[in-house]
């Protein structure tokens, strides 16, 4: 029993083939269904937003916007997928943070990156969400202050869990420490899900994940969020301070959005930014990712494309640090 | 008493026509992923995702947590009619439920494992209902130290698994072990035996290479070999298990919904864990464990029990903490976080009508399985009636399509086939394939555990004797590495003697 999703996998297939040919682009586009790649696994980190903006774009659009998941490698397979498609505005791909970690870890290892953002035309972003510093609920630390000084007391002795070697969450808890000078130990988990147990659990000693996942638990008074890793506070936790107004150089926010290969038609392009541009306007788009515990925060392609540039160089330069010299022993 | 008032209300809201219907289509299709080899429970659930969109959020929860428990109910019919596991947590239900359908007794071995499934699913619920917090709490105590002492010890247990002798059995654990470290290692990023294939990136999934070594290895070896398998015409009265079947299975259904319901509980592949620990376990305490291997019925209750106690087990860090276990609990999480609930600590005090018709559609479900599954024994039995040359290509198709559904991945379909042709030539060699693929699916977490620890100690190796249940855990294990080699070597002995005899 075939389901929608490869249902219209294999119709945009069939039609892929048998509009090879079709000379008019723009006037008419979409005439059949938009593929859009995710390269997170089912359940992962793009589900939500995802489907979000499939369900918005499919109402302005009038076709179909279908998700094919393509995970593996740290998000590389889908992306060099969505780098290597048919640059027609039927295949998108979903971009986010990640590109950037994974691709500096690769120049920072003398390895050339599978797909960059050289590969792509940037549609925009419209989620940028913060990581929120969190520790167990019956940790010693009340404020960030506390972490700070107790790990700045005893280098290397203290741990912190993050999602995965030179991922997203891997960035913050390493900004965190340069900025407060501080030095731990990093034991990498596979995901945000088993980072955070770590800290329930009080395995690690702190975690800096993503809302979505924190909220919850710290609501149920499972972990403590010491620090919002952004400039302001959250609406949804607003007793929480943010690190700028601690006096830490820790801001850390990761983005989320839409990305088209190389060389699509300028119409389609500025149909497809129209459209982004109108989705994160939509009321059912904004109280779907904000009741996930996400931030809807719009970004044009030159905004997206400057902060992707800064996001670069910051990472670049931890990853630098760190392909240098290896974890810090005790 | 509290509990009861609240399940009285879950079972109010549970019996409502649309969810009863939504209860029957979900337990329909995961029974159906469960029987069809190559697509799981994840594939199964995402794929009906989408349809959940439309629907009222306690429907859709209840919709896909049938599908998740009812794959697991059906996983048994292939492993135990064709010796390929519909769900790679049936993988040791083949070693005992093949030979018994050889013998003639599949009827009995699918109605045992029906049966079994179905107290393991209703104990492990009663489990979730009265001590969810608590247990949520415990599994969180499971840090990387005491994963990795509970995985050694399954580790060392692998040995005993096998029916051939003991280091055949090991020379198949360790080729596991090493086609495991194949990939991108997840700690420090450092790329091995991957070649420049960027598939190879994330190793070399599990799942394809079950599905080939069992399925397509089974489907190259009876083509071979075709005279083995006549047409096997079942009787009516050969369907039901007989007094003594009855009578073996009960203790080792007990054990298996304990064993499934506590592992369960453990992040990562908790099933097929579960059902291959239950396995041993019979085989340990069994008074003959030579005979396992040749049809014990006790080698298909213990195991199919325990993976369907296992999906209860698993569902309780995702209701009590908001925290997903798996991947097929990730995507059951997200149909609750699209109608914008977030599953949390406070999920059950919060959303308590939600937390209780789901409990109270899973005893529904249960039920639902048992009578969809007992009277298809005789239609499924009856499948075997078919020519194996018009079974077979089916069956190839279907673990092509199962295979490529789950990451529309090419390389993953060369890798099942690749198996296939492996999965031949163990057979043909007479190589046991269990260990190897239990082997695959244990060594990556092992290493990662194992080196976590050490991470999280800077490297001291005290983080293994210096917290209580990682030292019990570990001491446990070197017992029975200990009572291995005593074995192999007195096996040795005896066989020197045999032959100065």
């Amino acid at each position: 029993m075939p389901s929608k999703r490869t249902f219209f996998f294999l119709l945009a297939l069939t039609m892929a083939f048998s509009l090879g040919f079709s000379p008019a682009y723009g006037a008419e586009y979409p005439t059949r269904p938009i593929s859009l790649i995710s390269v997170y696994p089912p359940g992962g980190f793009f589900e939500v937003p995802g489907r979000a903006f499939s369900a918005a774009a499919e109402k302005i659009l009038g076709k179909p916007v279908v998700i094919l998941n393509k995970p593996g490698a740290s998000g590389m397979i889908g992306t060099v997928a969505g780098a290597q498609a048919p640059p027609d505005g039927y295949t998108l791909t979903m971009g986010c943070t990640t590109i950037s970690c994974a691709n500096e870890w690769e120049l920072a290892n003398g390895r050339k990156p599978l797909a960059t953002r050289e590969d792509f035309v940037l549609i925009g972003s419209y989620i940028l969400s913060p990581t929120l510093i969190s520790v167990p609920a019956n940790s010693p630390w009340k404020t960030l202050n506390d972490l700070i000084k107790d790990c700045k007391a005893k280098p290397g002795h203290y741990a912190f869990s993050s999602g995965g070697l030179y991922g997203m969450s891997h960035v913050p808890a390493e900004l965190l420490m340069r900025a407060a000078g501080i030095q731990c130990r990093h034991v990498p988990h596979k995901g945000g899900a088993p980072a955070l147990s770590a800290v329930v659990g009080g395995h690690v000693d702190f975690t800096t994940q993503f809302c979505p996942s924190t909220i919850p638990l710290y609501r149920g008074n499972k972990v403590r969020v010491l620090a919002v890793q952004s400039d302001r506070r959250l609406k949804s936790i607003p007793e929480i301070p943010s690190v700028k107004e601690l006096g830490v150089d820790a801001e850390y926010q990761a983005w989320i959005g839409i990305m088209a290969p190389k060389g699509t038609p300028d119409p389609i392009v500025k149909r497809l930014r129209e459209v982004l541009a109108t989705v994160v306007k939509d009321k059912t788009f904004i109280d779907t990712i904000e009741n996930a515990g996400e931030v809807v925060h719009y970004m044009s392609p030159e905004e997206l494309s400057r902060y992707w540039d800064e996001e670069t160089k910051k990472v670049a330069k931890i990853w630098a640090q760190l392909a240098k010299e290896p974890a810090p022993k005790k | 008493m509290d509990v009861f008032t609240n399940l009285m209300g879950g079972f109010q809201t549970a019996f409502s026509l649309q969810n009863i219907y939504l209860c029957f289509i979900g337990c329909l299709w995961g029974s159906m992923v469960g029987v069809l080899p190559g697509i799981g429970p994840l594939a199964g659930i995402a794929l009906l995702i989408p349809v959940t969109y439309g629907l009222e959020v306690t429907g859709a929860i209840i919709m896909l947590a049938g599908i998740y428990y009812g794959a697991m109910f059906g996983g048994s019919t292939t492993s135990i009619l064709m010796n390929i596991p519909g769900e790679s947590a049936s993988i040791v239900t083949c070693l005992d439920g093949y030979q018994m359908t050889r013998k003639g007794r599949a009827g009995a071995a699918l109605f045992i494992a029906a049966w079994g499934s179905w107290v393991g699913g209703t104990l492990a619920i009663m489990g979730i209902m009265f001590l969810a917090p608590l247990l949520a709490n415990l599994a969180m105590k499971f840090g990387p130290s005491e994963m990795f002492a509970l995985l050694l010890v399954a580790f060392f247990l692998l040995g005993s698994l096998g029916a051939g002798p003991f280091l055949n059995t090991m020379a198949m654990v360790i080729l596991g072990l090493l086609l495991g470290t194949v990939g991108m290692d997840s700690l420090t990023g450092t790329l091995r035996f991957t070649f420049g294939i960027h598939d190879l990136y994330d190793g070399i999934g599990f799942v394809p290479v079950a599905m080939g070594v069992f399925g397509f290895g089974e489907i190259l070896y009876s083509t071979a070999e075709s005279e083995i398998r006549g047409v096997y015409k079942p009787r009516l009265r050969e369907l039901l298990p007989n007094r003594a079947e009855l009578r073996a299975s009960w203790a080792p259904i007990l054990r298996g919904s304990g064993i499934g319901f506590f592992i369960g509980l453990l992040p990562g592949s908790a099933h097929i864990l579960s059902s291959f620990v239950s396995y041993i376990t019979e085989k340990r305490l069994a008074k003959r464990p030579e005979e396992f291997g040749s049809g014990r019925i006790e080698g298909v209750a213990g195991p199919e029990t325990a993976n369907n106690a296992a999906t209860g087990g698993a569902m309780i860090p995702f209701l009590a903490l908001g925290i997903p276990t798996g991947p097929a609990i990730a995507v059951m999480m997200i149909a609750l976080l699209i109608h914008g609930i977030r599953p949390g600590p406070l999920f059950i005090s919060e959303q308590p009508q939600i937390f209780w018709a789901l409990i109270a559609s899973m005893y529904i479900g249960n039920l639902i399985l048992v009578g969809l599954n007992l009277p298809l024994v005789g239609l499924f039995v009856s499948l075997l009636r078919i020519p194996f040359r018009g079974l077979f290509p089916i069956i190839l198709l279907i673990c092509l399509i199962g295979t490529y559904s789950v990451n529309l991945s090419n390389f993953e379909l060369l890798v099942l086939l690749g198996s296939g042709v492996l999965g031949y030539f163990f057979r043909k060699l007479k190589y046991d394939l269990a260990p190897f693929i239990l082997a695959l699916i244990i060594g990556p977490t092992l290493e990662e555990t194992f080196r976590q620890s050490l991470m999280r100690s800077g490297g001291s190796f005290s983080i293994f004797w210096e917290r209580p249940i990682t030292l019990g855990l570990i001491v446990f294990s070197l017992l029975l590495l200990g009572w291995n080699i005593y074995k192999a070597v007195r096996g040795n002995e005896r066989a020197a003697e045999n032959k100065a005899r």
